[in-house]
């Protein structure tokens, strides 16, 4: 017991010792609600409300939760492509979330996004070579023959065919679309990847194999990677460090060891007893979460999950709970603890 | 009109591979008869009305005293107007203006229209909401009395045809602008888009890489369409006495002349010709749009 508790504090050491890459602080990314007559903004769509991680170099946070908990808001803040309505977007220690113009553009070298859709997610007119090359052509000037070997390289290392170069995206399947464009976001060498549910859309088949691509390509670029998903079982085989977000909020944060192994959070609890179990033993203990999630347009007071929580406590309806560490890099945000 | 009629119809071996949607589209485009023969008429009337000197070598200035009214003959193909005219080579030059000023207007129109309503569609908001109100404004605009106001203002000053080409895009585009903001707005939703934005490109690079390309379909079908009622525009406006300057021959100017009740019930090869050229482009080009329409339609397959 003594010399795995040893083992473990020498592993979590060195993990601590890697620089941290990017760094989230107290984000909120809020859409404004516009209505009546002269469009004012009426309202706000909270989704997401103060949250903060923080990845490390080299590793690969899981964002786990149900389908509308503001986890692509998430990425595409990060990313740029929303405006952060408050907080810090700290990479390699630069608060990149109030950057424009020239610095922003500079950012985007470094951060790429893989998106969920294989087939909105590619333009449909142009070539797959074209669309390769695109990023490095709007950042380096480089000639057409080097940038040609460059986008075969690329092609080639993602498993797509050479020819693939001159073909359009709807002859490819929809994951060889999804090897495009992860080619797409790999061309600019970035440190950073945000990938969203890349394999949500493809069959459960084809998802191990862009899966296995994206940890292949992690260890030689030496990525880091946010990878978003909607259950527990594909960032299973992803994942360093898990997230899981209800409602906008991030409600625990952990090694993926002790989050499958001890769920505190309820709703994590209830998530991970989802997950489809080879053993029997396990099935019997599913917790089904009873009702909707609420809508982030009008989010519950106190703890966002307390609705729906079976274990809830009159504190929970009344004070909302952040995020603390209860174990050696495990975190929860729940009054239980 | 860049409709390249390659005959790409014949390479039936096996699914084509590596075909662009373009190149789709104008396969399809190829196989509709209809289209094709319209097309084919286009190209004829705008070909020999813009080889008119070549063509004919009449002076369609020059008044004959000595020949007004004559009915056709193997002289006068189609007769002689009342100022001794001949119909036939008038109808070749006044193809020419009718086409030039429907081809510069349906040109200037769309591509203000675009890019108002491009700009517009992607940055949404304030900027969005600033450009529809004025797009609103000029829709609105009562179109005939500007005209005619202009028209009488810049009369002698300018070209006549200049003036009238300008003040009919001028007055034209806001259809095109809201039609062409609606399919961005819808387009710009798409992931490829916040690809595009996050591989580095600039607003200028996304709207006219990414976005405009993709909805580009809609466009040349709309401009077809504008096209023709560009023709009708100059007809209408001519017929009335507020549009091409009546010393230079036009489709809308020949037909002008059927208002004098004389030539409208005994002189039918006067009116006649113009009216029916104008009625078969407009058909024509209609076919042609609806076959662009179907080629573009992705759920048309053949
Ligand atoms: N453009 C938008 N305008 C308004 N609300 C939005 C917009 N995009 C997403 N939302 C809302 O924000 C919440 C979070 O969405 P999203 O980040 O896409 O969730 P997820 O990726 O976890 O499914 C949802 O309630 C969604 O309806
Ligand atoms: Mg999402």
């Amino acid at each position: 017991m003594s010399t795995m508790d040893l083992k473990n504090e020498s592993f979590n050491l060195e993990k601590n010792e890697k620089e941290t890459l990017l760094e989230i602080k107290n984000l909120k990314t809020y859409y404004p609600v516009k209505g009546g007559f002269f469009q004012r903004t009426i309202g706000n769509v909270k989704a997401v409300d103060d949250i903060s991680f923080s990845i490390k170099k080299g590793e690969t946070l899981g964002l786990v939760g149900e389908s509308g908990c503001g986890k692509s808001t998430t990425g595409r803040t990060i990313i740029r492509l929303l405006k952060a309505t408050a907080g810090e977007i700290l990479f390699e220690g630069k608060d990149i979330s109030k950057l424009s113009g020239k610095s922003l553009q500079a950012i985007r070298q470094d951060i790429q996004m893989v998106f969920q859709d294989p087939y909105a997610s590619l333009n449909p007119i142009q070539m797959v070579g074209d669309i390769v090359a695109e990023p490095i052509k709007n950042f380096k000037s480089i000639g057409k023959k080097e940038l040609k070997t460059e986008v075969m390289d690329l092609l080639q290392k993602v498993g797509l065919p050479e020819d693939a170069y001159y073909k359009y995206a709807h002859e490819f399947s929809g994951g060889q679309r999804q090897r495009i464009g992860i080619a797409r976001a790999l061309a600019l060498r970035p440190k950073l990847i945000i990938a969203d549910e890349p394999v949500s859309a493809l069959d459960v088949s084809v998802q191990s194999q862009v899966l296995n691509l994206l940890k292949e390509l992690q260890k030689e670029f030496d990525l880091t990677f946010l990878f978003i998903a909607h259950d527990l079982s594909v960032v299973k085989h992803m994942s360093d460090r898990i997230g899981v977000m209800y409602l906008g909020s991030m409600v625990e944060i952990s090694g993926r060891k002790s989050l499958y192994d001890e769920p505190l959070h309820p709703y994590t609890k209830a998530l991970v007893s989802a997950i489809p179990m080879p053993d029997p033993r396990r099935k019997a203990n599913r917790i089904v979460l009873k009702g909707d999630v609420p809508s982030p347009l009008n989010p519950p007071t106190g703890c966002p999950f307390h609705p729906r929580c079976a274990v809830a406590m009159d504190e929970c309806s009344k004070t909302k709970p952040i995020l603390k560490e209860v174990k050696p890099g495990h975190q929860v945000a729940c009054h239980l603890y | 009109m860049q409709i390249s009629t390659s005959p790409q119809t014949s390479v039936q071996v096996k699914p084509m591979k590596s075909m662009s949607p373009w190149a789709i589209a104008r396969r399809k485009f190829v196989k509709n008869k209809l289209a094709m023969i319209s097309l084919f008429y286009l190209i004829i009337v705008a070909v020999v009305s813009f080889l008119a000197p070549y063509v004919t070598t009449i002076d369609i200035t020059r008044i004959n005293i000595g020949e007004m009214s004559l009915k056709p003959s193997s002289e006068h193909w189609l007769g002689t107007d009342k100022s001794g005219r001949d119909v036939f080579t008038r109808l070749l030059y006044g193809g020419r203006v009718s086409l030039l000023v429907g081809i510069s207007c349906t040109f200037f129109v769309v591509v203000l229209g675009t890019i108002v309503g491009s700009i517009a569609g992607y940055f949404g908001g304030k900027i969005d909401n600033m450009m529809m109100r004025f797009t609103d404004f000029i829709l609105n605009f009562p179109f005939l009395v500007f005209v005619i106001v202009l028209g009488t203002i810049f009369f002698g000053k300018l070209n006549g045809l200049a003036v009238l080409i300008i003040v009919i895009s001028a007055l034209s585009w806001g259809g095109v602008a809201r039609i062409v903001r609606s399919k961005i707005l819808a387009e710009k939703e798409n992931e490829y888009i916040l690809a595009a934005v996050s591989i580095g490109c600039s607003p200028i690079k996304v709207i006219g890489k990414h976005l405009i390309p993709n909805v580009l379909s809609t466009i040349i079908v709309q401009s077809t369409l504008l096209f023709a009622s560009m023709i009708v525009a100059e007809s209408g406006l001519s017929y009335l006495g507020f549009g091409v300057p009546s010393e230079i021959p036009s489709w809308g100017n020949m037909l002008s002349f059927a208002r004098e009740p004389d030539v409208l019930q005994g002189k039918p090869w006067i009116w006649v010709p113009p009216a029916l050229i104008i009625t078969l482009t407009i058909l024509s080009i209609n076919f042609v749009g609806e076959g662009l329409k179907d080629a573009f339609n992705p759920r048309s397959r053949r």
